[in-house]
């Protein structure tokens, strides 16, 4: 690129051309004021203040829309400029309220701090405030629109970053304000209140609400949020010691840059709730009268904690084998956490039985794709998302699951990026998609999107348009696929869905010499096509030559934390640390229903469960509690009072992620570290703590005092992991040998292509549910709920219809319906959702107890007739 | 009485007319207000999805030019020059008639859908002062057994009785 060479401040500068002044200046540490000028967003010049000077000439012009010029002589401090931004910045106060006492924005305010820089104290002018009324009904966002100074900077992030379109300027001159579309407030608009313009707005016009008063942060630490598999980095204020105030961090690199989500910025008020375990905590026999206790358990002490954990357990493992001992841990705990707890199961207590709540939901499919890529697609890079050709989402509902990935893919959309969207549900990504497959499952009722896959598949192979040099170069097993499509008639699945032979054509003609991003629900085993989906995304990556290229590859949208981590450190019942796979079958450990199943039957005798709720996240839940109730013995190590600590012997109160030193795996394969922001409450103590305690006690020759301890360890037990703790951030490493790119003989394998099974349709349950989370709480909401703003939310999570659908069933307006499936029943409020298809009902998960996992059955998807987890079978009638 | 119905087949013309054109939002706007009288607020939203657009923008658009209405308006819309020319030759006068005859303050649309009385800044007609709008006729040199006549003119019983 052209370089420019010009002066600012009798400074020699030397800046690429299409540089900006005021970033020119920004580079070479010259700072000049401004109010709506910020990195990520276009340039924009509305505030004015950022005036400077050109010295040969004498224009005054605005420094951040003004490109830098060759031989430009720029001054941006003389008397004249400095007159001129006086007297804007005058101009906004006198249309500003003198409200700066009481204002929540404080000392943190942008105007405020460019005033008492200029030293304008009195606008001297005559005071016109332009009062607006206060709007504040929702539990997140307080508008005060008399303190803006339209520097259009939440309109833009809204536009630019988010890609929601909730809010722009309405009405003009003085009555000009940011507005919703017919000036609705912001509850009954389209804002999905991910705070992106909360934080970035320079005054005190939209600030976070709290339920209460909360005082100005103290001090601010960054950490990284602990809810979705984005893993977006915070900046967290405190006051009191404790977290008052969540943010987007400012570090330069980060996944989420100046955006974050509802959940990051407004759920996280979780950890000061009155449920969090704050000591040890046993099972009593009598009622004890300690106003810490509750009704069964009494206080007890970390040593006597230890004692009778270690006891029990050893005494278990004696009498009925290591095998009667179950490990579950958590893919919303650290690696260091899960590496010590597979650790603690598999070396001390020697038993198979490890696994992690996320092991149904996501690290199944991730392993899987690990093994059929031979591991070359494990780093996949949200931001390359933003210069793929093509990007096919199936079966993803990104803008709930993992919100910051979903704004990814709408800049991708709005620069150009071909989307394809293939889902049943008209997604928020569906309605901007360039094409959007929608099954009709009217006729079929059949899920089967794999065979959409594999159908536009054999298209792309009939019009010739494979990548035929990567299929030659780097894959085996071509002609056996093809030979598979035999399997399927293809005319028969579209007439099926009832889309239409152009449809295909159309999705072919955008695919076809382009590499391809895959973005594939982490869920999708769960259907009951899952297994034949993921195959055929396999064979259509590798047919486009879609992998190890930059802005493709398979991307899964993990909805927790450190689901990646958790399985790559081995707490999954069939990979060992640094995904190395068990090879015989009867090494491998217990997944989730077998574990119950074991249970049950007594097989099983004692657990210890680390940050998994599972009276809450499993299906059937009043099945899983009988099944625990069963255990000789249960540990629960938790952070917070719930269904399943009611029922443990042991309860060990664990720290939140803010609480604690640790680090975290992303969706992309981004390990984060992060360390404590404030300390955690009473007694709790950090998770690798007690777990380091735990081994301790059990006489483990290793100790583990400080994490750096525990990292050491993984980075020399796991390849993938060499660069964890040496810096902020890193990534987990690709296979270097042994995968098709490393020049050995390893091939990509085709796998051969099946039909989607058909189940066998029962007419009792005529209707598919699909049971996820909404975009305000996460997974099955035991942190989230106990969120004050979400609580004061209020949102029934009524179950969704058709309009269609309710016209059938005589429903009309509101009230409730009774939905009834193999496994249960459940009682709610109902909605119309015209963005649904018939046949289908969506039930958001996570609200009311999550008694929606009532209604799935707690089965194995081997089973045949299961539909797995996600989905379920349904009949629903008017109450 | 109720405002005229909206056509949406009509609407719906117009917008499918322009849904590829680029930079088309204005002149659909325009069409739209032409068409229906002003700018029905249930369009924007079909408007926005046609021309891939946000509706809060399609909604700042219309806000900010005076020419879009978001809110029905009378048979007959009345300008009221309140230019300095006007000014000096009494146009607050004949606006004060004038809301007195109409029953109408500025901005206002009378009940039954007849008149919708505004105030502009100058007609660029100043050789006429005080001058007036209705619809797109011009009144000029004013006087209030003038304006009478102009407002008998097309006022509902005139029309009922022709």
């Amino acid at each position: 690129m052209e370089s420019i060479f010009l002066i600012i401040n009798g400074q020699k500068i030397t800046c690429p051309s299409g540089t900006t002044i005021f970033e020119a200046a920004e580079q070479n540490g010259i700072k000049i004021p401004t109010l709506c000028y910020h990195p990520d967003l276009k340039p924009y010049g509305a505030c004015r203040v950022c005036l400077v000077e050109d010295e040969k000439t004498g224009r005054l012009m605005a420094s951040c829309v003004t490109p830098a010029a060759a031989d430009m002589s720029i001054l941006t401090d003389t008397p004249r400029i400095l007159n001129h931004r006086r007297n804007i910045v005058r101009l906004m106060m006198a249309e500003h309220p003198e409200s700066c006492i009481v204002c929540s924005k404080g000392n943190r305010c942008e105007l405020r701090k460019i005033a008492a820089d200029l030293g304008v104290g009195d606008s001297g002018l005559y005071p016109m405030p332009n009062y607006t009324p206060f709007e504040q009904l929702n539990p997140f966002i307080t508008r005060d629109l008399s303190k803006c100074i339209l520097c259009g900077k939440c309109i833009r992030a809204d536009h630019e970053l988010v890609v929601t379109g909730a809010i722009d300027y309405n009405h003009r001159g003085f009555q000009s304000r940011p507005a919703t579309l017919y000036e609705k407030p912001l509850e009954d608009s389209i804002c999905t209140f991910c705070g992106t313009c909360v934080s970035i707005c320079p005054t005190g016009a939209l600030s976070v609400k709290n339920t209460r008063y909360v005082g100005t942060p103290e001090r601010e630490t960054n950490s990284i949020c602990g809810f979705c598999g984005a893993g977006c980095s915070l900046t967290m204020g405190v006051a009191d010691q404790k977290i008052v105030e969540v943010n987007p961090s400012k570090r330069k690199i980060s996944v989420n840059g100046a955006t974050l989500c509802m959940r990051g910025h407004f759920a996280n008020d979780f950890i000061n709730s009155a449920d969090r375990l704050t000591r040890p905590m046993l099972r009593s026999q009598t009622r004890s009268h300690d106003e810490n206790s509750d009704d069964t358990h009494i206080p007890a002490s970390w040593e006597d904690a230890f004692e009778i954990i270690t006891t029990r357990l050893s005494e278990i493992k004696r009498e009925h084998g290591p095998d009667s001992i179950a490990f579950v841990g958590s893919s919303k705990c650290s690696n260091e956490e899960n590496f010590l707890f597979q650790k603690i199961a598999r070396d001390i207590f020697e038993t198979r039985n490890v696994v992690n709540g996320g092991y149904a939901s996501g690290q199944k499919l991730l392993s899987y794709i690990d093994e059929i890529t031979h591991g070359s697609c494990r780093v996949t890079t949200l931001s390359d998302l933003e210069d793929a050709e093509v990007i096919f989402v199936i079966n993803s509902d990104l803008e709930q699951t993992v919100p910051v990935a979903g704004y990814h893919v709408k800049r991708a959309a709005k620069k150009g990026a071909r989307v394809i969207v293939i889902d049943a549900f008209k997604t928020d990504l569906a309605a901007l998609s360039s094409l959007w497959i929608r099954p009709d499952l009217s006729v079929n009722k059949q899920i089967n999107t794999s065979d959409l896959v594999n159908a536009l598949a054999r298209r792309v192979v009939a019009i010739d348009s494979q990548d035929k040099d990567f299929i030659n170069q780097y894959t085996e097993g071509f002609d056996p696929y093809i030979a598979s499509f035999s399997n399927f008639d293809f005319q028969k699945i579209a007439e099926q869905s009832k889309l239409s032979v152009e449809i295909f054509d159309q999705a072919v003609e955008l695919i076809k010499g382009r590499k391809v991003a895959f973005v594939i629900g982490a869920d999708t085993l769960n259907y009951p096509d899952g297994n034949q989906l993921i195959d055929a995304v396999m064979n259509f990556s590798f047919l486009t030559g879609s992998i190890g290229a930059k802005g493709s590859g398979i991307y899964v949208p993990a909805a927790e934390n450190n689901l990646i981590g958790a399985m790559d450190m081995g707490a999954v019942p069939d990979l060992l640390p640094g995904r190395v796979k068990i090879a015989s079958e009867k090494d491998k450990g217990l997944d989730l229903d077998a574990f119950i199943e074991s249970a049950e039957s007594g097989q099983v005798k004692a657990a210890y469960i680390m940050g998994e709720n599972l009276l809450r996240s499993l299906p059937q839940p009043d099945r899983v509690e009988a099944a625990l109730q069963k255990l000789e013995f249960l540990v629960v190590q938790d952070i917070v009072r719930n269904r399943t600590t009611k029922i443990a012997d042991v309860i060990l109160p664990g720290a939140a992620v803010y609480e604690k030193y640790g680090s975290f795996t992303n969706m992309e394969g981004r390990i984060q570290t992060f360390g404590p922001v404030v300390s955690p409450p009473g007694d709790a103590r950090a998770d690798w703590d007690i777990l380091a305690q735990v081994a301790k006690v059990m006489g483990h020759p290793e100790q583990y005092q400080k994490i750096e301890k525990i990292r050491q360890e993984i980075r020399r037990v796991v390849p993938m992991y060499q660069g964890l703790g040496n810096h902020q951030q890193d990534w987990i490493k690709n296979s270097e040998t042994g995968n098709p790119f490393s020049a050995n003989n390893t091939k990509f394998s085709f796998l051969p292509a099946l039909p989607a099974g058909s189940e066998t349709f029962d007419a009792s349950y005529p209707f598919m549910a699909k049971i996820s989370s909404p975009g305000f709480h996460l997974g099955s909401g035991t942190r989230t709920s106990r969120s004050e703003r979400i609580q004061a939310y209020d949102r029934k999570g009524e179950i969704e219809l058709s309009s269609a659908d309710c016209r059938d069933l005589g429903l009309n307006g509101s009230g409730q319906v009774r939905v009834k499936s193999k496994f249960g029943t459940l009682e709610r409020e109902f909605k119309e959702n015209n963005r649904l298809p018939g046949g289908h009902i969506l039930i958001p998960m996570a609200v009311n107890n999550n008694d929606a996992m009532q209604l799935v059955g707690l089965t194995s998807k081997e089973q045949s007739d299961s539909c797995g987890w996600t989905v379920s079978r349904v009949s629903i009638e008017k109450i | 009485m109720e405002p005229k119905e909206i056509d949406w087949n009509k609407l719906d013309a117009i917008i499918e007319e322009h849904r590829t054109q680029n930079w088309s939002l204005i002149p659909l706007l325009q069409e739209v207000q032409e068409t229906c009288g002003y700018i029905p607020p249930e369009s924007i939203e079909p408007i926005a999805e046609a021309l891939n657009m946000y509706p809060a923008q399609v909604q700042g658009v219309i806000t900010f030019y005076s020419g879009f209405s978001l809110k029905p308006k009378g048979k007959y819309v009345l300008k009221v020059c309140r230019g300095t020319a006007c000014h000096v030759k009494g146009s607050r006068s004949i606006l004060r008639y004038v809301k007195k005859e109409l029953d109408l303050e500025e901005g206002e649309t009378g009940e039954d859908y007849q008149f919708t009385l505004e105030t502009v800044a100058c007609l660029g007609a100043c050789f006429l002062a005080p001058t007036m709008m209705v619809n797109r006729d011009y009144f000029g040199k004013l006087n209030p057994s003038k304006v009478s006549s102009v407002l008998g003119q097309y006022s509902k019983n005139k029309e009922d009785d022709g």
